[in-house]
């Protein structure tokens, strides 16, 4: 059908609703509600356009096209009538932009600007609730609240964890935790998508930066880790466009900052893959609880602890993160190897999401880290100490924590972890080298994806699913005993990493594809793609570690679960 | 009164002779339409919801009046819920749906063991498997709304949803779902079976400055001067149609009817006519009903949840002589901008009132 898009004529098909169409042809509408992955609700009628022949604005995010209709995105009456709704949520709103923490990142003051609104009418309303700095990775701020919803629709209807709803009517209306109760007691998973959602500063990570910033002034030895997503994300909080790897300048900017040592998260998922390969292996030749699920997220593991454990605590993985095991080999073989005190080193590791901050708090990893970044912080802390990121030069991870195969990189995407699985577990039960690596159809953005995979005459059936929400089809498969697969990998963050809580927004689909597509390349530059032929793993096995599964290896790069209780 | 005359299933055994599709041509010859305020006709929503292809259809009977002003509703339920449930009866038979739902007003809870009684004695007497459910609301207005209505049942907040999709092709559970209002259903049986049954005559909720306020029928076009005299009405000097529809000034001559109101700006909805007599200033009831609709605003929408409260504090200014031209000004923008941008029916009129009031009398926000 025909549509005309202010005078424009533009294509559109039945069932599109306007902002979409508009959106398609870079017509852009301000909205804070509307999200297309999240249901609509056309709550915050910021994005109102007119319509020829109907008496009132349409939102246009929920109003279907209809042929021959005739919008204007932008005309006086349009312009009054958003600017007034503007004027009212900055009235019921903290106006202290520039104390914020989303100060400069923030939807609301972005679109104030655009709008031009120097003042509101309106008497200021002054909301006084309390901060909520309970959890370890979520602040909540209901002062700064606009209620676009999308939190909630993030938290009950993708992830499905219900940690949050709406509370009270009207002007009271608020977005709570569970039945009132703070961020900590409740479902909260930490996995930190409702702060990417969140269009203002009411949603935002725990900040650590002061942490690190002491840490930096101290005569502490300073270590670092960088996750395999973050070399793919990070450029863009510098205006570098999606999709560009930024490794080099990444590990540059992190040594002027003041770190003694860079390592690279990678080294670990190296390690995590020959650890989680051999229990593969064994639970397959021997005949044990499968199918096995990969443990690199902590979102998915709080997840399975609070809802599934009973059921399922035996099919997960007992492997710690790759994040776990490079802390883990920092504080006991590299400090030996320096001949420092466990005590005078900190590391801090920079992670793509909040639930990360909520893993080195669990108690069975011993502290291992000091404290946890996320990308948007790491950008935040280059921005505090003025480093000018874009000029930097490139530079190397160091060594011995810092060589890792391509297999490493792929972990930040969904179906990373079980492709460089793979890899290794193909290779020891054919004992050959296989050539044939690329498991592609376990790549994209398909929620569920599922491969049947035939290694040394053995069927295998595996399954790779990211988003809780959909997890919880699988999970529940697994629990009435008809899950038909071996092993499943399992992302709280639509995407995988790429897309975890602590990465700038827009986790969109086109974003998260352009991320994977960097993190392929890497991988695809490497001259070692397996996991397992890592020259700094072999060694390290040979020097302190000897063999995988062994009783040392139990030790540092294991760990194991309990039933998590919430509210 | 019409309404409560009892029909003894006598419209139910018509129907069954006519089946359901001729019980809805019927219904549309008849013409009765819609008494929740919409007008729509009947027997067409019936038509629309039966002819959605769907493995389950579903009715629901709005019994959740919670208009300021309204309670005739409530009269039906109190001496006449035989004709109700047969009106029940009748619509999910043609359209054929094996659940029915009353939501009930959580005020009328005192209601609901008779109607459960009447409920019960009706599908004994016509041999019916229809299943009646009574749901409570918990005491919001905005469940009178049909799209908060289904969220209330499915146990979800009391939230409008945008349409379309409209309930009877994506209803209650994503099924097609007929909603229609007490008195509409009650309507239904003595439709089929008086055929000199006219959908002229409504009945009116009449409060206010009258001497015997109460449920009245009257003819749509019985002039004001007419219903203020019955109700011994004094010194009327506006009337405001429940609160969301807003007011008009008292003239005797004036016909009350949809397309009358209308052309004032206002909205005759449910028929509840509040009179207002002279000694009174437009200004404090304004007040009164911006309360009303600040504690009632469901605070999913910007303008409605953020314009109401900001509406209240303006009049509240007027009211302590401290506001000024500007505020006067940006009260009518805003009233203005509620009305254009907000979700659902409420959004919609709540400031109704303040703008047909500050027409019609200044002088009172001066």
């Amino acid at each position: 059908m025909k549509i005309k898009i202010n005078r424009i004529e533009l294509e559109a098909s039945e069932g599109e609703f306007i902002i979409d169409v508009a959106r398609r042809n870079d017509i852009e509408i301000p909205h804070f509600c509307f999200n297309k992955r999240l249901e609509r609700i056309g709550a915050c009628r910021i994005c109102v356009v007119e319509v020829k022949g109907m008496s009132k604005l349409q939102a246009s995010c929920c109003t279907p096209v209809m042929h021959g209709m005739e919008i204007e995105t932008h005309s006086p009456r349009v312009l009054e009538a958003r600017r007034m709704n503007m004027q009212l949520l900055l009235a019921d709103h903290d106006l202290y932009c520039t104390l914020c923490k989303e100060n400069l990142l923030c939807k609301l003051q972005k679109y104030a600007s655009e709008m031009m609104i120097e003042d509101t009418p309106f008497e200021q309303l002054h909301r006084a609730d309390p901060v909520d700095n309970s959890s370890v990775s979520i602040r909540r701020d209901n002062n700064k609240c606009i209620l676009c919803e999308q939190c909630v629709r993030v938290c009950n209807d993708i992830q499905t964890v219900y940690a949050i709803g709406i509370a009270n009517r009207g002007i009271d209306t608020r977005i709570i935790p569970n039945f009132c109760h703070t961020m900590k007691e409740s479902s909260c998973i930490n996995c930190g998508q409702c702060v990417v959602a969140c269009p203002t500063g009411a949603l935002t990570e725990k900040s650590d930066i002061p942490g690190v910033i002491d840490a930096l002034n101290s005569d502490k030895y300073l270590i670092v880790q960088t996750a395999p997503s973050i070399r793919a994300t990070l450029g863009e909080l510098f205006g570098i466009p999606a999709g560009t790897a930024v490794t080099g300048k990444m590990v540059s900017a992190l040594r002027q900052i003041g770190f003694n040592k860079v390592f690279d998260t990678n080294f670990g998922a190296d390690i995590c893959i020959v650890e989680e390969a051999n229990e593969f292996v064994e639970r397959v030749k021997g005949n044990k609880v499968l199918p096995m699920i990969t443990t690199c997220c902590p979102a998915w593991i709080k997840f399975g602890e609070q809802f599934y454990y009973e059921e399922l605590n035996k099919n997960m993985s007992t492997c710690r993160s790759p994040q776990g095991i490079v802390a883990s080999l920092v504080k006991t073989y590299y400090a030996k190897k320096i001949n420092k005190d466990p005590k005078d080193i900190i590391l801090v590791d920079i992670m793509p999401c909040t639930a990360k901050k909520y893993e080195i708090s669990r108690p069975e990893l011993s502290g291992a880290t000091d404290f946890v970044l996320t990308t948007v912080e790491l950008a935040k802390l280059i921005n505090q100490l003025n480093v000018d990121f874009i000029n930097l030069p490139d530079s190397e991870f160091d060594n011995p924590l810092g060589v890792s195969t391509g297999a490493a990189d792929i972990f930040g995407h969904t179906g990373g972890v079980m492709e460089a699985a793979l890899r290794t577990a193909a290779d020891q039960l054919s004992g050959q080298d296989l050539q044939a690596i690329d498991y592609s159809n376990i790549r994209g953005m398909d929620e569920i994806k599922e491969a049947e995979i035939e290694i040394a005459g053995k069927n295998l059936r595996i399954c790779v699913v990211h988003t809780l929400g959909a997890a919880r089809k699988l999970l529940d498969q697994i629990k009435s005993g008809k899950s038909p697969y071996h092993f499943i990998e399992i992302m709280a963050c639509y995407g995988g990493c790429i897309g975890g809580g602590g990465q700038p927004p827009p986790n969109n689909k086109e974003t998260l594809a352009k991320r994977t597509k960097a993190l392929i390349h890497v991988d695809e530059q490497k001259t070692i793609r397996k996991s397992h032929k890592n020259p700094g793993v072999l060694a390290l096995y040979e020097e302190y570690l000897g063999k995988p599964g062994s009783e040392k290896a139990h030790k540092l790069l294991h760990t194991h679960y309990s039933k998590k209780k919430y509210l | 009164m019409r309404i409560l005359e009892k029909t003894d299933r006598e419209a139910w055994r018509r129907a069954h002779e006519l089946g359901p599709q001729k019980t809805i041509e019927l219904l549309k010859e008849r013409g009765l339409t819609g008494r929740g305020g919409a007008c729509f006709l009947t027997g067409l929503k019936w038509e629309i919801t039966r002819n959605t292809p769907a493995d389950e259809k579903i009715l629901i009977c709005n019994a959740d009046e919670g208009e300021p002003g309204t309670f005739k509703d409530k009269l039906i339920l109190e001496e006449n819920s035989e004709t109700l449930i047969e009106g029940i009866l009748i619509a999910a038979y043609c359209i054929n749906a094996k659940h029915a739902y009353i939501y009930l007003r959580g005020e009328y809870h005192y209601l609901r063991e008779k109607l459960k009684q009447t409920i019960k004695q009706l599908l004994k007497d016509v041999v019916s498997d229809l299943n009646i459910e009574i749901v409570e609301g918990a005491g919001s207005y905005i469940c009178g709304d049909e799209t908060a209505i289904i969220s209330s049942i499915q146990n979800k907040r009391g939230y409008p949803h945008f349409k379309p999709p409209y309930p009877p092709s994506h209803g209650l559970f994503s099924k097609p779902t007929v909603i229609n209002n007490v008195e509409t259903l009650t309507n239904v049986p003595l439709a089929i079976i008086h055929e000199d049954w006219s959908d002229e005559f409504r009945l009116f909720s009449i409060s206010g400055d009258v001497l015997k306020p109460g449920v009245h029928e009257f003819k749509i076009g019985t002039s004001l001067g007419q219903i203020a005299a019955l109700v011994q009405a004094k010194n009327a000097k506006a009337v405001y149609f429940g609160a969301s529809g807003g007011l008009i000034p008292f003239v005797p001559n004036f016909k009350v009817s949809q397309d009358h109101v209308c052309k004032e700006e206002a909205m005759l909805g449910a028929c509840s006519l509040i009179f207002v007599s002279k000694n009174r200033s437009v200004l404090d009831l304004a007040i009164n009903i911006a309360q009303f609709f600040t504690h009632e605003s469901c605070g999913k929408c910007t303008p409605c949840r953020e314009g109401n409260v900001h509406t209240l504090k303006l009049l509240e200014k007027i009211k302590e002589k401290k506001a000024t031209e500007k505020d006067l000004l940006l009260l009518e923008k805003l009233s203005k901008m509620i009305r254009d941008t907000s979700l659902c029916g409420l959004g919609q009129s709540c400031t109704n009132h303040i703008l047909t009031a500050m027409k019609h009398f200044p002088d009172d926000f001066r």
